[in-house]
């Protein structure tokens, strides 16, 4: 009886990885957290990010906010993979300012549809 | 008044560098641009701070811009443009080692100001003893200037035309020049050839290189109409340059050194 208890108190703990959800999408741990975490820090204001269904950009991304400009952060097993998905990455941007740019093996994708950033002081800080 | 005319911009179009190279991808109307850069008035004004690489969808002009693998590289003084970050004074035309300011492959490129001007960054580390003298908190070009840089001034040295009529505070440099600066050399002192007739510059759009259609030029007049973009532009004042001098309107002095942009990728 012991045992199954433990079983279920593991397999509730472990469920979608919740432990140390900040509630804006990023969890403890893990380069993508690091990352909204620096942006944070910056006097970034990160938020909503959650899973991209359906990326093109990777099979790992999450989409959120920053300083109302749109973010795609895409998690990649090496930083090669995360650079050769560059090129996907502008794509998704299209046609407004933006970047693609690989960070370890993270890719950082923004596209300032709503031309929040005019100057594009917001996108430089998230390249830093 | 400002007098229009409708030019054919033969030798600037002859000789400019292709600011895209189709080896490297861009999307719809994307421009790549890579470093800090003025932002066309109807696109809202001032500079765009994104210091790394990235996409606007308007195009660069090319006088005031260089292709760096792919990307367009601002080589004018961003000061006319209203930046008011860190920046460094120099005086005459010099050469720009770009990856040293925004990475990338080694890409030696040339600023052809005449005179006392601004830029974000100041000379590579490697090259200020050798090349570069300071003097009275400028920095002057006194390298053997290659073949290239020479031949390549016809088709720049129009940018001096561009940013005369420009009100702003450009640095002040009242000191006598050092031996062997490069604008008290004859290649760089005799007027420069640009060769303009008037007419029409007719750029289709929807074809050729994918690179800005349908977006606008930065400086210069753009109309659009139809399928095709019609560039009409002022003709610039007669080509005299005669180096020490040119260029060296207003002022009222400016910060220079500390705390710039500095080398290498950010």
């Amino acid at each position: 009886m012991k045992r199954v208890l433990l079983i279920c108190a593991l397999a509730a703990c472990g469920k979608g990885g919740k432990a140390g959800d900040k509630g804006d999408g990023s969890a403890a741990g893990g380069p993508r957290e690091d990352l909204l975490a620096a942006w944070k820090s910056a006097g970034l204001a990160p938020a909503g990010f959650a899973a991209a269904k359906d990326s093109p950009v990777g099979k790992d991304c999450q989409l959120g906010t920053v300083n109302s400009v749109e973010v795609l952060v895409c998690s990649f097993t090496s930083a090669d993979e995360a650079k050769a998905a560059q090129d996907t990455g502008l794509k998704w941007v299209g046609d407004t300012t933006g970047i693609s740019t690989p960070k370890g093996t993270l890719l950082i994708v923004a596209a300032d549809r709503k031309k929040a950033d005019p100057t594009g002081s917001t996108i430089n800080k998230l390249m830093k | 008044m400002r007098r229009t005319s409708v030019l054919v911009v033969l030798a600037l179009a002859a000789s400019s560098v292709a600011l895209a190279s189709d080896e490297h991808h861009h999307f719809g109307k994307q421009v790549r641009f890579v470093g800090i850069h003025p932002i066309p008035k109807n696109e809202g004004g001032g500079i765009c701070n994104i210091e790394g690489p990235h996409v606007h969808i308007y195009i660069a002009n090319k006088l005031e811009y260089r292709d760096h693998s792919g990307d367009a590289y601002f080589v004018g003084d961003p000061v006319a443009y209203k930046y008011d970050g860190p920046k460094y004074a120099y005086k005459g035309p010099h050469p720009i080692h770009v990856e040293a300011v925004v990475g990338g492959d080694p890409d030696v490129e040339y600023c052809y100001l005449e005179g006392p001007h601004f830029h974000y960054f100041k000379p590579a580390p490697t090259e200020i003893d050798a090349d570069f003298k300071v003097v009275g908190d400028a920095y002057f070009y006194v390298g053997e200037p290659p073949h290239v840089f020479i031949d390549a001034r016809p088709a720049y040295v129009g940018i001096n035309a561009q940013y005369r009529p420009l009100a702003y505070a450009r640095p002040v440099v009242e000191v006598e020049a050092p031996s062997g600066w490069i604008g008290a050399r004859a290649e760089f002192l005799t007027p420069g050839v640009i060769v303009e007739t008037p007419g029409v510059y007719v750029e289709e759009r929807g074809h050729g290189r994918g690179r800005g259609h349908g977006a606008v030029v930065v400086g210069g007049d753009t109309v659009f109409g139809g399928g095709i973009d019609v560039h009409i532009a002022a003709p610039p004042p007669p080509s005299i340059h005669i180096g020490v001098g040119i260029g060296v309107s207003g002022g009222v002095g400016g910060e220079v050194h500390g705390g710039g942009r500095g080398h290498g990728r950010h």
